[in-house]
């Protein structure tokens, strides 16, 4: 442990990682709400009318972004939504790639040990959501998101029945539907889940192949024990160490993926979604900064640093998230696998 | 043990001799069609969650005026038997699809297919061209920082390779535009310019390719060529570096671990010297895993061309589902699903996937005899 800690990588991986669980930890404190029963990750500033964004002043410590809605336009603080949205930040981060992290290692694990033509079928299914662009997925759940809506409320016309338009057809949403509109379900996460397994299952798939040869698997069989102990108490704490490797480092780039598709536009959920605490559908409010910021980065005649403070803290925290945890990664991949590196 | 030789008697009987090469392709042809019909019955698995009205936009008859139809779906749900068993309808769909008829998307307002299949040049050129650059400089570049660890080019390598993977490349994408198309006005975002649109749409200028730097050349106009390069260095340069860094890196790994090994000395020990060591043989071992992870990660490059085309107002095949992704897409005022051009862009992805990882396994086979023998350690 002493020794661990001589490495200034080791330390500033923690000390990273570290600072985002504390801020996210701490949010209520570092930037309280105005309603503290009910926090929102966004705070207007009210009665400001001014259409620039405010440099940082006394109320909000690293200035406003500003929103223009159909009417008017609303000032958010940006250092409140820096902060508020660590904890959806991490929050994306840790549920996606742990549940992607037990999917994929299940599905190594079993096929791996059971072997023969279950592996060679699990192989290729694993090939075949390999060949799937994350994009496609997301589009995909994301219309269907949009496509309840329009069943629901009869948005567009193809829902309408001509034949009686005061009688609506009844179209009852289906599960994976209604899922996605109650905010269970994130069109990203659900596509994030979906399509990267793969790795986990691959590498573990590997190891186990090797890895079941050994003595001490065939002394746990001798001695009695069945398929599930001898994969869930033998075999699991043996091949598990480049699956976290990877787990650590996915957090980082999930949540950037994340990033990057709701700047583009792409996010699944629909308008600004103002509620928090949804485990299963955070709102990536450090990207819905940038979003807000966007048109202000390449647009100030030439400089792009007269108005910094609409994307740059934004930037720099996900810049900051991302390398955290690859460096943690890469710490762990170290400690975890010290004849590879 | 006794398996296993049983196994191969069995397996010796309907052996036909071919060369490994020759087994290996075959083989990996054959996984393809099976991976691509496996994807497919994944795509189709995604509609059966969604009620049969959202299916039968994927049959939606090419129209002028909306209002004419009347219970538009609900006709089209029983003329394609969407209440049917889902296998069913899966290989009614399939077989849809093999004859060429992706269904018509509301939004482009015209056939899926021939639409991807217009924008595909422009994709295919900023695809490219960055596998050009980043395959090689890559290659080279991990090659070459792990023969000289932990000395001034691998410093200077994991420097560059860390800053590239930690800068979010829609980030390094806004980086880019403003330093070099506000600040200094020489790469403006799109694919052709102002003069070059004309001159290409002009009867004397010859489509070949469809790619606009090659058909330049070919026309004898370096100017449309020129051009084009301009408009391609920075969604190139966004688009490659990440995967650059990436490559870089698991080749630098690789150099190391070959470097180590008992080959190398033998080499080392018969006379040569370290270059001809590293360059003759090690290198072909090294360049092994970055290849294998490139093929791997091949289906993130869609992802990556889909972020760069959108931020650079780049014309490509994502203009297909991305027609307008920053503001919610209308027609007479009302949203307009559309099923088609979703599936079709998802089914157009993965068929260019496939055969990409495809090359680069046969790449692979190619410099390993061992992949292609099937031999495993």
């Amino acid at each position: 442990m002493k020794t661990w800690l001589f490495c200034w990588r080791n330390v500033l991986a923690v000390v990273i990682v570290g600072f985002f669980v504390i801020v996210a930890a701490a949010a209520p404190l570092l930037s309280p709400p105005d309603d503290p029963e009910n926090p929102t990750p966004f705070r207007v500033l009210w009665g400001n009318t001014e259409p620039l964004p405010l440099p940082p002043n006394q109320d909000a410590p690293l200035g406003t972004v500003v929103y223009r809605g159909a009417e008017e336009l609303f000032h958010f603080d940006v250092f409140h939504s820096l902060v508020w949205g660590t904890r959806a930040a991490l929050r994306f981060g840790l549920v996606t790639a742990l549940v992607t992290a037990c999917f994929g290692i299940l599905v190594g694990l079993t096929s791996g040990y059971v072997g023969g033509w279950f592996n060679s079928l699990a192989i290729r299914v694993t090939d075949v959501f390999l060949a799937f662009p994350m994009i496609a997925g997301v589009w995909l759940f994301r219309q269907i998101l949009f496509d309840a809506y329009d069943q629901l409320h009869q948005a567009t016309w193809l829902y309408v029945n001509w034949d009686a338009p005061d009688q609506p057809i009844a179209i009852v949403p289906t599960l994976l539907q209604r899922l996605l509109m109650a905010n269970w379900l994130d069109p990203l996460m659900l596509t994030f889940i979906l399509f990267s397994w793969m790795p986990y299952a691959r590498i573990i798939n590997a190891i186990v192949l090797r890895e079941k040869q050994e003595e001490y698997v065939m002394a746990a069989r001798s001695l009695g024990a069945g398929s599930a102990r001898i994969i869930f108490r033998h075999l699991l704490p043996n091949v598990i160490a480049p699956a976290i490797v990877l787990v650590a480092r996915d957090i980082g780039a999930l949540v950037i993926l994340q990033a990057a598709f709701t700047f583009v536009g792409i996010n699944g959920t629909m308008g600004v979604q103002w509620e928090i605490g949804r485990w299963f559908s955070p709102v990536p409010e450090w990207a819905r900064l940038l979003v807000m910021g966007r048109e202000w980065i390449i647009g100030a005649y030439g400089n792009p640093f007269t108005y910094w403070w609409m994307y740059l803290p934004a930037t720099l925290a996900l810049i900051l998230f991302g390398v955290g945890w690859n460096v943690l990664g890469d710490r762990l991949n170290v400690i975890l696998n010290p004849r590879v590196s | 043990m006794i398996q296993s030789q049983s196994r191969t008697a069995s397996g010796d009987r309907f052996k036909i001799d071919l060369p490994p090469l020759a087994r290996f392709l075959i083989c990996r042809v054959i996984h393809i069609f099976v991976a691509i019909v496996g994807a497919t019955v994944v795509l189709y698995g995604i509609m059966a969650m969604t009620p049969a009205e959202t299916r039968a936009q994927l049959y939606m008859p090419p129209w002028d005026s909306p209002g004419g139809t009347k219970n538009l779906l609900q006709t089209i749900i029983k003329e394609q038997g969407l209440d049917d068993p889902l296998p069913v309808q899966y290989v009614r769909w399939a077989s849809r699809l093999l004859q060429g008829d992706w269904g018509w998307s509301p939004i482009m307002r015209e056939h899926v297919l021939p639409a991807m299949l217009r924008r595909t040049p422009a994709t295919v050129e900023l695809t490219l061209y960055s596998l050009l650059l980043f395959i090689p400089l890559g290659l080279t570049s991990g090659a070459i920082a792990g023969w000289k660890r932990r000395r001034l080019p691998d410093r200077g390598f994991q420097l560059i390779a860390f800053i590239a993977t930690s800068i979010p490349p829609f980030v390094l994408a806004l980086v880019l535009l403003a330093i070099f198309y506000v600040a200094l006005p020489w790469f403006p975002p799109g694919r052709n310019g102002m003069a070059a649109r004309s001159i290409l749409s002009s009867s004397s200028f010859r489509a070949f390719t469809g790619l606009v730097t090659i058909d330049g050349l070919l026309n004898g106009r370096f100017d449309v060529t020129l051009d084009g390069l301009r408009h391609l260095v920075l969604p190139v340069v966004t688009l490659s570096l990440s995967h650059w860094a990436t490559l870089g890196r698991v080749t630098r790994t690789a150099m190391i671990e070959e470097l180590s090994k008992d080959y190398v000395n033998t080499a080392r020990g018969k006379g040569l010297s370290m270059r001809e060591a590293v360059w003759v043989h090690a290198l072909r071992n090294a360049f092994i895993p970055g290849i294998n992870s490139s093929a791997v990660s091949a289906a993130s490059l869609v992802t990556g061309v889909f972020v760069v085309e959108i931020i650079f107002a780049y014309p490509g095949v994502s203009k297909v589902i991305g027609l307008a992704p920053l503001n919610n897409v209308t027609y007479m005022g009302a949203a307009v699903p559309d099923m088609a051009a979703t599936m079709g862009f998802a089914l157009y992805s993965i068929l260019v996937v496939l055969p990409l990882m495809f090359l680069l396994d046969v790449l692979q086979a190619l410099i390993d005899p061992r992949i292609r023998e099937g031999v495993t350690e």
